[in-house]
């Protein structure tokens, strides 16, 4: 496989970042000089585990999901026949728990539930980058911040559905779809949470804004509350849901968001930055990659012209050696200011 | 058997018989023909009209002691003559006495303060007029407690050691313990009445119409402000059951002398109106103590009428077509991916190490 100019770059900033050894990199050149161009021979023949192979989401990430979808759900559950109090079917919802009274505490201790993930959330990301940043290990595209390859991506994607592209693009951990998700909750989260809190605490924000939009805001709120809900309700629904749960390769369910591990061919098909990472990585990953491809005969018939032309692992051995010559340079400085010294 | 079968039947016959109270006396003999329960009529209008008095249920109201006829001033003989105007409540009561005064009891004060009101109006008013509320489209004739009918015996016991008359003293403690209890009706029951005319559209048109023509001023919220405050959150919040969230009356009505404001209602653009913009701030800090001028702003009576709110109304539109949008698209894009994924021969569900299992039925381009 020739590599893209962008897996080049993904996979050049991963090598340096991680200090993958010589002896890995090495092995992961050849590998990837005889995997076949067309992805989709790699994806369609490698075995998968369907509770998943390879880490995705650490533990935080999903008790964060969890505590985020449970506390969803109950809100909707909820807060529907709060709002719509006077529907045929909000009166035995409501009684359910015991009256319209008890389903608003109800409501409120939720959304404080919800509130906590959130912020949890917000820290885990800022300790996690924060951490990253400090090793050296930070790198944008591996993040859910929306770049323009994402546009690119989509665009790709949708023609090679039509029909117009051989293989799906290459995407990166978080692939577009799952950028718009994860934007789409954020901003409605904070909808919810800011709206919810002008209903329990209107004094206090009445009193942080000008007087000539008071009413405006207020009314603002009582409107994107119940719409957001019943969007996000409906995106849910139709969408998220469908995608983990119903859609072709996916029924009956992803086990990502409880095993934090997502299935081999998914990787490779839809978050192929992310594999090649991976197969930099895991030494295991690659020898069964490599077992695959020879056992199945679906190396690359251009192997020794891709290699030849995937200088991204030539570019790093010299990046190692120059790494070397630095440290031997250093090394000897010291030795020389220590020996000037005596 | 003779005597036991009279027995009977004169036990039937009591059963039968209108019950009237001892506690009750009918000087008058109004209850010669009030005491049927079928005595009444239908009007020309196709309403039904009942004129049963229930001795044994009156004799427990706050108008217990006034005779009838004090009120039915217009019955001068029995049978009388078909009644024309019915009863006014600024009458005085020849037979009630105002201990404060001595002299006979009324209503007058608290009537004519009525009828400065935006809502005052003669006993017979004809056309628009008509459609405002007369004292007892508001007013029953309210039954004290039935757990007071028998006042503490330690307090009466008491009383009668100088006033003689236990009655006196009953009357007396029933009258006095219901104004310390501040009787009055919940904010569902206040919104229900306001509602009976507030809510219904012919009649608010009626008067919006005949304003405009008029060239009167009129609340822009005149025809919707009960439906507005219902969608509001004190109206959602009256319709779960809080006895305390404010009612039509709260607001409307000034704190300081409520029993007398809820008479002389006036409307927002009067100065003197609690919800006047120079007075809602102050009306709002009764419940909300740390309002401020911006939280008066907030309309209590929201709506999304184009005419009545642009900015509801637009974001409203704007909202609708977003969410709609975005949630087709969304579904658009999950088709065409499983169209796309489905021809390149994925199967629904992993098994066997794989999800690609079927040949697929896209050609491919090589």
């Amino acid at each position: 496989m020739k590599l893209s100019e962008e897996a080049s770059g993904v996979l050049s900033t991963f090598l340096r970042q991680y200090k993958i050894p010589e002896k890995d990199a090495k092995e992961l050149e050849e590998l990837v000089s005889i995997m076949p161009s067309d992805r989709k021979q790699i994806y369609k023949n490698v075995v998968s585990n369907p509770v998943g192979d390879l880490f995705r989401y650490s533990i935080h990430i999903r008790i964060q999901h969890l505590l985020t979808f449970v506390t969803f759900l109950l809100l909707a559950f909820t807060g529907l026949p709060i709002h719509y109090g006077d529907a045929f079917w909000a009166l035995p919802l409501n009684g359910l728990l015991g009256g319209v009274d008890v389903t608003r505490v109800v409501h409120r201790t939720l959304a404080a539930v919800m509130v906590f993930s959130m912020v949890y959330h917000v820290l885990g990301l800022l300790a996690g980058s924060i951490q990253r940043i400090s090793q050296g290990r930070f790198d944008i595209r591996r993040t859910i911040i929306p770049i323009l390859k994402d546009a690119r991506d989509f665009m790709a994607d949708m023609s090679y559905f039509a029909g117009g592209r051989e293989n799906r693009p290459e995407m990166d951990k978080f692939m577009y779809k799952q950028k718009i998700h994860y934007f789409a909750a954020a901003f409605g989260n904070s909808v919810m949470v800011i709206s919810g809190s002008s209903f329990l605490f209107p004094e206090f924000w009445n009193s942080i804004l000008p007087v000539e939009y008071a009413s405006n805001f207020q009314e603002f709120m009582r409107l994107s509350h119940p719409h957001e809900a019943l969007l996000a309700l409906l995106v849910i629904a139709f969408w998220h849901w469908y995608n983990v749960h119903l859609a072709p390769g996916r029924f009956p369910m992803q086990w990502t968001y409880l095993t934090g591990k997502l299935t081999r061919e998914h990787q490779i098909e839809e978050h192929f930055m992310e594999y090649l990472r991976n197969l930099a990585e895991l030494p295991n990953e690659r020898a069964y990659l490599r077992g695959v491809l020879l056992e199945k005969g679906l190396q690359s018939p251009t192997a020794a012209e891709d290699a030849m032309q995937n200088t991204v692992f030539a570019d790093y051995r010299e990046y190692l050696a120059n790494k070397e010559i630095e440290a031997r340079t250093a090394a000897a400085e010291e030795v020389g200011s220590v020996e000037e010294g005596r | 058997m003779k005597k036991i079968g009279l027995l009977i039947s004169a036990f039937i016959i009591t059963l039968g018989m209108p019950a009237i109270s001892q506690a009750f006396v009918d000087d008058e003999a109004c209850l010669m023909c009030h005491k049927y329960p079928k005595m009444g009529r239908v009007t020309s209008e196709g309403f039904q009209k009942s004129y049963y008095v229930m001795p044994e249920v009156f004799s427990k109201t706050v108008h217990r002691n006034v005779p009838c006829r004090d009120c039915h001033y217009y019955i001068k003989q029995l049978p009388h003559r078909p009644v024309e105007e019915g009863v006014r409540c600024d009458r005085a009561c020849h037979s009630i006495t105002n201990p404060s005064t001595g002299k006979p009891f009324n209503h007058k004060s608290i009537y004519n303060t009525f009828k400065e009101s935006v809502h005052g109006r003669e006993k017979k008013e004809t056309g628009l007029e008509n459609d405002k509320p007369y004292c007892i489209d508001c007013h029953t004739n309210p039954l004290y407690n039935p757990d007071e009918d028998v006042p503490p015996p330690h307090i009466i016991e008491r009383c009668v050691v100088c006033h003689e008359d236990d009655k006196f003293a009953n009357r007396w403690y029933n009258h006095t313990s219901r104004r310390i209890r501040e009787v009055k009706r919940d904010s569902q029951e206040i919104v229900a009445l306001c509602s009976r005319c507030h809510e219904d559209q012919e009649m608010l048109q009626r008067h919006k119409k005949a304003a405009d023509e008029e060239g009167r001023e009129i609340g822009e919220k005149y025809v919707i402000a009960a439906e507005s405050y219902k969608k509001s959150f004190h109206g959602k919040v009256a319709q779960y059951g809080d006895k305390n969230v404010a009612n039509c009356l709260d607001c409307h009505a000034s704190a300081e002398n409520y029993y007398m404001s809820v008479h002389e209602l006036l409307p927002s653009r009067d100065p003197k109106s609690p919800v006047n913009a120079v007075n809602r701030t102050k009306t709002c800090q009764k419940c909300h103590e740390t309002a401020d001028q911006s939280y008066a702003m907030i309309d209590p009576h929201p709506t999304f009428r184009k005419e009545l709110n642009k900015f509801n109304y637009y974001s409203e539109t704007v909202y609708n077509w977003v969410g709609n949008v975005a949630l087709f698209a969304l579904m658009l894009m999950s088709l065409v991916e499983t169209i796309g994924r489905k021809r390149d021969g994925v199967s629904w569900a992993l098994r066997r190490g794989t999800t690609w299992r079927g040949r697929g039925f896209r050609k491919n381009k090589r």
